[in-house]
């Protein structure tokens, strides 16, 4: 079973063949072709990234003209809030002067009848009065 | 006494017959050489080849078939390699103990999965070619000689240090451990083989039918972690050749 | 005890006695190897990889003595 002879040696030198050989049918191509693989697959990495980077430059250009776009509507209904205030603001000065004038005239009115209802009543009280004196009194005297 | 020593050496003779047998002596000069052995590894040495080339034949950037395989094969050993030696310095290890263990591996398997008791020799009988001392002594020899050699390419003589380097009085230990090494790979590979198909041959021999089967998986699972183990030892030896005591 | 009793007696203990020391260590090494699985199952495959080649690597130990069983039923030098 221990028996050493000469199947050691050229077994040896029989198993370094074999490494050569396979050294130059098996691992370099074979190394070659995966060393390539890794390399297109780092190089096609970097496309990507190149193409992620753009893709996210496009993202934000949009972004940045969703938000001007966002900025502009604000304005426009800023603005538009703004022209509606002023027109009912003025609306309701007009209408506040409308009713301010009309409720002068109407006072104006008043006082006017106000004042002619006084001017006949004195003219009745004075017709009266001098009625009742001529009643009482002689109208003789009183000439 | 001498029935007892006549049944011994029946049972001796009986599993002489079935496992460890006469070798298929070849005489070349004054040399003699175990033939079986030779002519396993020879069929391993072209199952090897003949995948390679099948693989390398029309190499495609995305691959199919036997090309995708021997890569996933390739791929393991390289990520082996590089767990042991590094990321630095693996590159030039992986033809070697790529090799260790697709031969190791082929050579278990083919013991294990093909009946080879159906060819008849002369001599013997065709079993894995890691079934014999030599082919293990002669792998962890050179095991031993490559990490010599990593060693002192990296560092030139300078190698020698790490023998008395922590204290000089691990010398003889030190020392004894490259003796120790290559025993232990030759002997863990060749005890594993050998009492796999040891264990195999006992239980074909009581019972012929199914029983073994079982076994017979298990011969075939650590047949391939003693080959993952081989690599991976010959790997851990060469990185400890290689690495730098000082820094 | 002539040297062939000797022997088988020696091989049946040497292959016994190295039995001992790697089924502590691997029966060791699987329990804790649970433990840390109960522990961290998202490891499992790692641990069982390491696993499989420290067992490979007691079962050697256990190895040696059936190679020296061997040597001493086969390859006996004294006989």
């Amino acid at each position: 079973m221990f028996d050493f002879d000469a199947t050691l040696p050229l077994m040896a030198v029989q198993f370094l063949l074999l490494t050569a050989l396979l050294n130059a049918v098996f691992y370099k191509p074979l190394m070659k072709v995966l060393d390539e693989r890794e390399d297109f697959l780092r190089s096609g990495d970097t496309g990507s990234k190149d193409k992620l980077a753009k893709a996210e430059s496009i993202v934000q250009e949009y972004e940045r003209q969703i938000a001007e776009a966002r900025r502009e509507s604000q304005s426009l209904v800023q603005k538009a809030q703004a022209e509606a205030k002023e027109i009912t603001a003025t609306k309701v000065a007009a209408a506040q002067q409308e009713v301010q004038s009309q409720r002068e005239a109407a006072t104006q009115e008043i006082e006017q009848q106000k004042a002619s209802a006084f001017a006949t009543l004195e003219q009745q009280v004075d017709s009266l009065s001098r009625q009742i004196l001529e009643k009482i009194l002689d109208p003789e005297l009183i000439k | 006494m001498e029935i007892l020593g006549d049944l011994t050496f029946l049972n001796i003779y009986t599993l002489a017959e079935l496992e460890v047998g006469e070798h298929f002596l070849w005489k070349i000069g004054n040399f003699t050489i175990h033939g079986q052995v030779f002519l396993n590894s020879w069929i391993v040495i072209g199952l090897l080849v003949i995948a390679s080339l099948a693989a390398t034949r029309n190499i495609q950037k995305v691959p199919r078939g036997i090309q995708n395989f021997m890569e996933f094969v390739l791929e393991f050993i390289r990520d082996l390699v590089r767990n042991q030696i590094g990321e630095k310095e693996y590159r030039d290890w992986v033809p070697f103990i790529g090799t260790l263990f697709l031969f190791i591996f082929v050579s278990n398997w083919s013991g294990a999965l093909v009946p080879w008791k159906l060819i008849e020799l002369p001599a013997g009988e065709l079993a894995a070619p890691t079934n014999d001392i030599n082919t293990t002594v002669a792998l962890a020899l050179l095991t031993s000689l490559a990490y010599f050699y990593a060693g002192l390419k990296k560092k030139g003589l300078g190698y020698f240090k790490h023998y008395i380097e922590p204290t000089p009085v691990l010398l003889p230990i030190a020392i004894l451990e490259d003796f120790t090494k290559p025993l232990s790979l030759s002997f863990r590979l060749f005890g594993n083989i050998l009492a796999d198909e040891l264990v195999v041959a006992v239980l074909v021999l009581l019972v012929p039918l199914l029983i073994p089967l079982p076994v017979m998986a298990l011969g075939l699972f650590t047949s391939a972690i003693q080959a993952l183990v081989f690599a991976t030892l010959a790997g851990a030896y060469i990185h400890e050749a290689l690495e730098d005591h000082h820094d | 005890m002539d040297i062939q009793a000797a022997s088988v007696i020696a091989a049946a203990l040497a292959i016994g006695l190295a039995a001992i020391g790697p089924g502590i260590g691997q029966g060791n090494a699987s329990g804790q190897a649970v433990a840390g699985i109960a522990r961290q199952p998202e490891a499992e495959g790692k641990i069982r990889g390491t696993l499989l080649l420290t067992l490979a690597f007691m079962e050697s130990l256990t190895i040696y003595g059936l190679v020296v069983a061997l040597v001493l039923l086969f390859a006996n030098p004294f006989v």
